[in-house]
């Protein structure tokens, strides 16, 4: 049953993935990083619950909430560039 | 005996991989790489190696793009120094203003060179300065890569190796000047503007900043 739900969310990592690789805008990008930064994280923490280790899920846990803290300073970084190109 | 599931995931990875390689832009090709991290730790985590994967979002993702994005942000730049007096400040309200003419096809050129050096993924950036002179000893001691003079300030000879763009365009209102090659051959290749003449200028090795006793300028009738 939750190996269903573990395809369906492979599924869903699928759409981040296309979108990131088609659209040229790039925060258009970092929306589709951030989509699958979560996606990911979720999925770690699934298995562990499926395969019942708690190693994994700390894992999952501290990339799931680092992963938005450098998504928050990368995105300082872009938009201060485009701040100096609109200038 | 793997689930079937680990094979969809790891197969992603080459996935994000082709997408970090295919990627011009070099900001782009950033977050690619950020895509790929994530993904990356997925699959060491769930490969039974989570030290691994904490160290591939913390250091690999994390800190590598960052760095990644600052280096890029700093060297990817074309620094093209300008009068003051010509570039329009707010801020210069009593300072006298040129004719709004000057300003505007200033404004006309940077908006050029902005756009020949898009295709590149560079950025401009606009460094004034207060008059002719310390623009040049700029240029001289490689504080910017580019400088932009009015005609009015540049009749004199320029000692080195210096190619007119055109000389069918017999009085542009504006030289640039480029200390870097590469710079040379992208501008002149693609700038189409009556606006300015390009020129390069070979900059001596020996920089002039640690003998500012003596004048530089006899070095470099620049």
């Amino acid at each position: 049953m939750l190996n269903v739900a573990l395809i369906a969310m492979i599924l869903a990592l699928l759409i981040p993935i296309y979108e990131a690789s088609r659209n040229q805008d790039i925060w258009q990008k970092m929306l589709a990083l951030s989509s699958i930064a979560s996606k990911t994280s979720i999925l770690v923490l699934v298995i562990s619950v499926l395969r019942d280790d708690w190693m994994i899920g700390v894992a999952a846990v501290i990339i799931l909430s680092v992963g938005n803290a450098g998504l928050m300073l990368l995105a300082q970084t872009l938009k201060r560039m485009n701040d100096v190109v609109k200038e | 005996m793997m689930d079937s599931y680990i094979y969809v995931m790891v197969a992603l990875l080459p996935l994000t991989a082709s997408m970090v390689i295919f990627q011009a832009n070099p900001y782009h090709a950033l977050v690619a790489r950020g895509i790929l991290g994530a993904i990356a730790a997925m699959v060491y985590a769930i490969l039974g190696a989570p030290d691994v994967a904490l160290t591939e979002a913390l250091v690999g993702t994390m800190l590598a793009v960052m760095l990644y994005a600052i280096a890029v942000r700093s060297s990817l730049v074309m620094r093209l120094g300008v009068l003051k007096a010509a570039q329009s400040l707010p801020e210069d309200g009593n300072a006298p203003q040129p004719s709004q003419a000057d300003s505007s096809q200033l404004d006309i050129l940077t908006s050029q060179f902005r756009q020949i050096l898009d295709k590149h993924h560079m950025r401009l950036e606009l460094i004034p300065y207060a008059d002719a002179q310390t623009l040049r000893q700029a240029l001289i001691e490689r504080e910017v890569h580019t400088i932009c003079l009015d005609r009015s300030h540049t009749a004199l000879d320029l000692h080195s190796t210096a190619n007119h763009h055109s000389d069918s365009a017999s009085n542009p209102p504006y030289q640039t000047l480029t200390r870097i090659q590469r710079l040379y051959e992208i501008l002149n290749e693609e700038i189409q503007s009556p606006l300015t003449s390009l020129n390069y200028v070979e900059v001596p090795e020996a920089t002039p900043s640690l003998t500012n006793d003596q004048p530089v300028s006899e070095e470099v009738p620049l």
